[in-house]
């Protein structure tokens, strides 16, 4: 991270009206890197890509793009492109003119073009579609067009708004890859606007976790799933079982108990947790979490009682809810269990992201 | 027809018959008997084309004019519907796009009859336009001159005809998906740009309907060169007004009326022919 950043930005804001929906966002992106705007609809992740293209402006704050301010710029005079999530293909040209219009508008050379746009194509696997009409195209191949169209003016700055939504679920992931690695070819520094935290993980190097106009934390994909800031980066990065505890502090070590049923404790690493003592909330993932009969005790586990109420398949293994006196919960289970067993949960302590919870409130249960 | 079928259909024979009846007496039949008796010779009673001879005889330079004209109305309200309604779309002064939105469709319910009023006083020798012009020290009194010819005629149609091609085609800007054009501001084209290789490709079937539609709609209103155009050469809806009411001579007022039905029906098929291929265009 030593390098100077492409792009910073610095307190930005953007309202819609009296609606301010960017409160405020620092952002440094390093050249090169692959940045993905991770966030639940409406956290200003889109107004967010927008403002940085100029299709938005800002109220606030300030955008640079290697040290010049770009504020007033409008957005043909930025040097980003842009691929959509409608593709925003023009059905009234072909694939070939689709591609080469951006080097039109540069008047680059004709048959310049046509050697760009043609090594374009075969490197998104769209040999001999040149002349094709773009309406002729699956949605799989569409986009590769738009990402062509864009990458054929070799911007700096790559922004990618939600491209892969409209794909089929297979397309979808052999796309990630195929972004991915083009943009490490060409070493373009890449922003990917996105609601699914597996595409973000899979194509970013850089994961911005957006709630409510501000930026909830920023980090490498393992920093954002293994080290959650806040419970909301924990649920959105998939630890979605939340259920209230205490922590209680004695002599040399600290102890967390169920709100519920304060019977049911596990000691923590105090290094490892660093929350003060008082109400909490603890997030943990389905699949680091076990099942098991009541009498066993494993090592350093939260153990949680309850009854398997609903149990269904999933391939790997099978997703079970389980009722217990503080909330359902769902756990993964290798094998197929019986509705109505009691059952206990085994929480690794290693595996539970705790949070202070403010005052006495109500955990949200995971529905 | 077995009679069965026929009772079971007669209610609904019932219910449509008051509406063709209507359609087949007040249009169908005067359509088509002034069509045919375009061609009947009143002198000898036979059917032949000296109504036509005699049409072309006495107005055709009012029919080169009434093409002339109507072609040209027709160019120049595209022109300006598409600058109107590409402002509208694509412009980014909030406030100018608002006071262009609330003020272009005004003309629409202005009747021509008005409209060519307005324009009188307007374009008029001493008229409110050269008033204008000479107290801004322009043009010099001499060289004032009245407007009230086929250029009124333009003007006219012009003026009231806009708004409404400006008002389809400004529709059909607006139900583009946005991201058509944002796509290529990103790669650096700029707003008219967009608006000539972008936009109008995208709606260029809405621009060819409402310019069908005008040009049908100027070519069968009377009052506006009845107003404007003080002698000749004029319109041939003057002409066709003319015959009937000073002559009673039908005969040349339907070859009239024949070549003006002519000249929709083309336009009518351009229209026709649009709507397939619209319909008929992959989703």
């Amino acid at each position: 991270m030593g390098a100077e950043p492409i792009i910073s930005l610095r307190g930005l804001r953007v309202a819609y009206g009296s609606n301010e929906v960017l409160k405020g966002i620092d952002l440094a992106i390093t050249p090169g890197s692959f940045v993905a705007l991770l966030g639940a609809s409406g956290c200003g992740k889109t107004t967010l890509l927008r403002t940085l293209s100029g299709f938005t402006p800002a109220s606030g704050g300030s955008i640079t793009v290697n040290g010049r301010d770009i504020q007033n710029e409008p957005p043909e005079r930025r040097g980003m492109a842009m691929v959509f999530q409608s593709y925003a293909l023009w059905s009234h040209m072909s694939v070939a003119q689709n591609m080469g219009y951006g080097l039109k508008l540069r008047r680059v050379p004709r048959e310049d073009i046509r050697r760009r746009v043609d090594a374009l194509l075969t490197m998104l696997g769209l040999e001999g579609y040149g002349d094709r009409s773009v309406t002729e195209l699956s949605g799989g191949q569409r986009q590769r067009v738009a990402l062509g169209r864009a990458l054929a003016v070799e911007p700096q700055i790559l922004l990618l708004d939600e491209p892969l939504s409209n794909l089929d679920a297979r397309i979808r992931l052999q796309m990630r890859h195929e972004i991915r690695s083009i943009q490490r070819h060409l070493g373009v520094t890449a922003i990917l606007v996105t609601h699914d935290r597996e595409e973000a993980m899979v194509m970013a190097d850089q994961v911005v976790i957006l709630d409510q106009g501000k930026i909830a934390q920023i980090g490498s994909p393992e920093e954002v799933y293994q080290r959650p800031q806040t419970p909301y980066v924990a649920s959105f990065m998939g630890a979605e079982n939340i259920v209230a505890c205490e922590t209680i502090r004695d002599a040399a070590s600290m102890t967390l108990r169920l709100a519920h049923t304060p019977q049911v404790a596990v000691r923590l690493d105090e290094n490892a947790f660093s929350v003060p003592a008082g109400p909490v909330q603890v997030h943990f993932r389905s699949e680091m979490a076990s099942l098991g009969a009541a009498g066993d005790a494993p090592d350093n586990c939260l153990r949680i009682p309850g009854t398997i109420t609903q149990a269904s398949y999933l391939g790997g293994g099978y997703r079970c809810e389980i009722k217990t006196d503080c909330g359902h919960f769902f756990i993964d289970h290798p094998r197929p269990a019986q509705i109505g067993d009691a059952a206990t949960i085994n929480i690794p302590v290693s595996a539970l992201h705790v949070f202070v919870r403010p005052g006495n409130t109500e955990v949200p249960r995971p529905s | 027809m077995d009679t069965p079928r026929l009772r079971k259909n007669l209610p609904l024979v019932a219910l449509l018959l008051p509406a063709l009846l209507m359609v087949g007496l007040l249009f169908v039949y005067p359509l088509l008997f002034s069509l045919a008796y375009a061609f009947r010779n009143e002198g000898t009673g036979g059917w032949d084309l000296s109504n036509f001879t005699k049409a072309f005889a006495l107005y055709g330079a009012d029919v080169s004019l009434t093409i002339g004209v109507t072609l040209l109305s027709t160019a120049l309200v595209g022109v300006l519907a598409v600058a109107v309604a590409g402002y509208l779309t694509l412009g980014e002064n909030p406030r100018a796009v608002a006071v262009l939105r609330w003020i272009y469709r005004w003309p629409m319910f202005i009747p021509f009859v008005v409209a060519a009023q307005l324009m009188r006083t307007f374009l008029a020798k001493s008229g409110m336009l050269n008033n204008t012009l000479m107290s801004l020290g322009l043009i010099e009194p001499l060289n004032a001159m009245s407007l009230l010819d086929w250029r009124g005629v333009v003007v006219t149609f012009v003026w009231k005809q806009l708004p409404f091609a400006a008002l389809l085609i400004a529709g059909a800007m607006a139900s583009m998906d946005r991201s058509l054009m944002e796509s290529a501001r990103g790669l650096g084209a700029g707003r008219l740009r967009i608006l000539i290789e972008i936009v109008l490709p995208q709606v260029s079937a809405t621009v060819w309907v409402s310019l069908i539609l005008s040009f049908v709609t100027m070519l069968s209103a009377l009052s506006v060169p009845m107003m404007i155009i003080a002698g000749t050469p004029t319109m041939i809806t003057v002409d066709m007004a003319w015959r009937v009411n000073s002559y009673g001579d039908y005969g040349v007022a339907n070859a009239l009326g024949f070549i003006s039905f002519a000249l929709s029906g083309a336009a009518a098929w351009f229209y026709l022919r649009q709507g397939v291929r619209e319909g008929g265009k992959p989703a």
